[in-house]
């Protein structure tokens, strides 16, 4: 009689085990509980400025290889500065005190990890030693800005000076567009409107003031970075030995080139005065490839 | 009176009755809970029978759930080059959604039946009638022992099975189809919260799914039609409306819980 009573109990408390255990693997395996949990190897410390999207238990990569995990990112206090703990597996203790650890992106949206990459340093970085070398994640934004050439404008942080310059066709230029000179951001369109009276479009550039010394005869163009890139205004300096100041006109000014319209007078061919103008988008069209090539 | 009734409110009036039956029988059934403490046995034999019994559909299930999920948003994230986020997404939409109510469809369709079937059948051949003659409580020793046992078995079962397919989505992501191992846990551990989805999804919705698919159960059994053809009819009766309670529920658990 108590024969099957017990199989009975025994087979629910081993039910009732089951359970529990599924649970606390759920709680403490899957969950954020995790992170808090310590393992044992070969430990260093490393530094960033920023981590981007890197999270604890990332992996940590030698030559693409995975060899330990982010144990602990934490901020140091009153500093700008990540503590990123790394545990590495203990048959790879041998990395040279000089080797760089840079934050990396899987694909272009994938997770971020930790690559490695040896120095050539003698001496090695010791159990719960720092790695000084390192190399912040890279933001999206940046990289795109740079790709774009509009992400290296000149902030406001040394204040600006405004420049007006007086074009025929804008083309496609935008508020916000860089200005750029020797293919180097100075600046950025401030406003693009139509003039009323002289029937063109008044275009107000903001210029970096540690750029104060652009000869007042200087030229501004609008230009295209590549192909199909956004436009941006390019500024060729003159000989002039006096300086744009703030509010001062640029005279010298080269509209944006239509693509129709290029296209049409290689096909055309038409009258003088349209040659002549083709002539001058020839010669003004080898500058503009050239800051694009920059990036 | 309900028979004079047109057709569609006699539907109507013949639903809300038996949830307002149902209702009463689960008042019923929790003032008997003291007095089934006499029975704790019967009680751990049912738990035995409506639990441990069902371990095998329950892991084998959610294996397969765990296995074709990772499958499924490996393919869907490769589009967007997204695939280290597949582990985090099997587990919350196993944690939150697909673990309790699975767990509890599969309940419903192993233990919920038999239970039906069972107290149908002791109706039928009027076993009830026998033990309220020899002066034992049908619902303290037949009804509250099963309600009781469905009520613990459930989030036990919801817990094995939400292991068993991250143990599935693990198998298929990370040795299979090559996701970082790391990867896969961090993206998880990163996300997955203790109270949000352990207590609130697993625990707190597998409890209600128990507590709802045995008083179903239970009340179905009590209130079967003396025959063969009744206790058939009950039978499929409970798979239904615990589908339907279960599906329902969940909605709006979800919407209280979020």
């Amino acid at each position: 009689m108590s024969q099957p009573r017990n199989s009975y109990a025994i087979g629910t408390g081993l039910f009732i085990v089951l359970g529990f255990s599924a649970l606390a693997y759920l709680a403490t395996q899957t969950t954020s509980v995790a992170n808090v949990h310590q393992g044992a190897s070969y430990a260093i410390e490393t530094h960033f400025t920023n981590i981007g999207q890197l999270k604890e238990r990332a992996p940590v990569k030698i030559a693409g290889v995975r060899v330990g995990q982010v144990q602990s990112i934490t901020l140091q206090p009153g500093q700008e500065v990540a503590d990123v703990k790394l545990a590495i597996d203990t048959s790879y203790n041998k990395i040279p005190l000089d080797s760089v650890a840079s934050i990396y992106t899987s694909g272009l949206l994938g997770d971020q990890y930790i690559g490695i990459q040896y120095g050539s340093s003698k001496k090695t970085v010791a159990d719960g030693g720092t790695l000084t070398l390192t190399q912040p994640a890279q933001q999206l934004e940046e990289m795109l800005g740079k790709f774009f050439g509009a992400g290296g404008v000149a902030d406001n942080l040394g204040g600006t000076y405004t420049v007006k310059a007086n074009f025929t066709n804008v083309g496609a230029l935008s508020v916000g567009a860089p200005v750029k000179m020797a293919g180097v951001p100075i600046g950025s369109v401030q406003s693009v409107v139509a003039s009323p009276v002289k029937l063109d479009a008044e275009v107000t550039l903001a210029i970096d003031k540690r750029y104060n010394a652009i000869p007042d005869d200087s030229s501004a163009a609008v230009f295209t970075s590549g192909l199909i890139g956004t436009q941006y205004v390019a500024i060729q300096p003159g000989g002039s030995p006096d300086a744009l100041k703030d509010g001062d006109e640029m005279v010298l000014t080269q509209s944006a080139m239509q693509l129709e319209d290029l296209i049409g007078k290689f096909l055309v061919n038409g009258s003088s005065s349209d040659k002549k103008d083709a002539d001058d988008g020839k010669s003004s069209n080898n500058p503009a490839p050239a800051p694009a090539g920059k990036h | 009176m309900s028979s004079r009734a047109p057709q569609g409110h006699n539907v109507v009036t013949q639903s809300l009755a038996q949830i307002g039956n149902c209702g009463l029988f689960l008042l019923t059934l929790l003032a008997a809970i003291p007095r089934s403490f006499r029975y704790v046995r019967e009680t751990i034999r049912q738990l035995w029978f409506v639990g441990a019994m069902s371990l095998t559909i329950i892991m084998v299930c959610g294996l397969f759930v765990g296995m074709v999920l990772m499958l499924q948003l490996y393919h869907v994230l490769s589009i967007f080059g997204g695939t280290s986020a597949s582990g985090m997404v099997v587990a919350l939409s196993v944690y939150r959604e697909l673990g309790p109510v699975v767990t509890a469809l599969l309940f419903a369709g192993r233990a919920g039946t038999s239970i039906t079937a069972e107290i149908g059948l002791m109706r039928a051949t009027d076993q009830i009638d026998a033990m309220e003659m020899m002066a034992v409580d049908p619902i303290a020793y037949v009804a509250t022992p099963r309600f009781l046992a469905g009520l613990i078995a459930m989030p036990l079962l919801c817990c094995v099975f939400c292991a068993m397919a991250i143990f599935g989505g693990h198998l298929v992501g990370v040795s299979w189809l090559g996701i970082d191992n790391g990867t896969f846990w961090s993206n998880m551990t990163a996300v997955v919260e203790v109270h949000t989805d352990i207590v609130n999804g697993v625990l707190f919705k597998s409890l209600a799914f128990g507590a709802v698919v045995s008083l179903i159960a239970v009340y179905q059994g009590f209130t079967t039609p003396p025959t063969s053809e009744g206790v058939a009819y009950a039978t499929t009766r409970t798979v239904v409306a615990s589908s339907i309670a279960i599906l329902a529920l969940d909605f709006v658990l979800t919407a209280f819980l979020m």
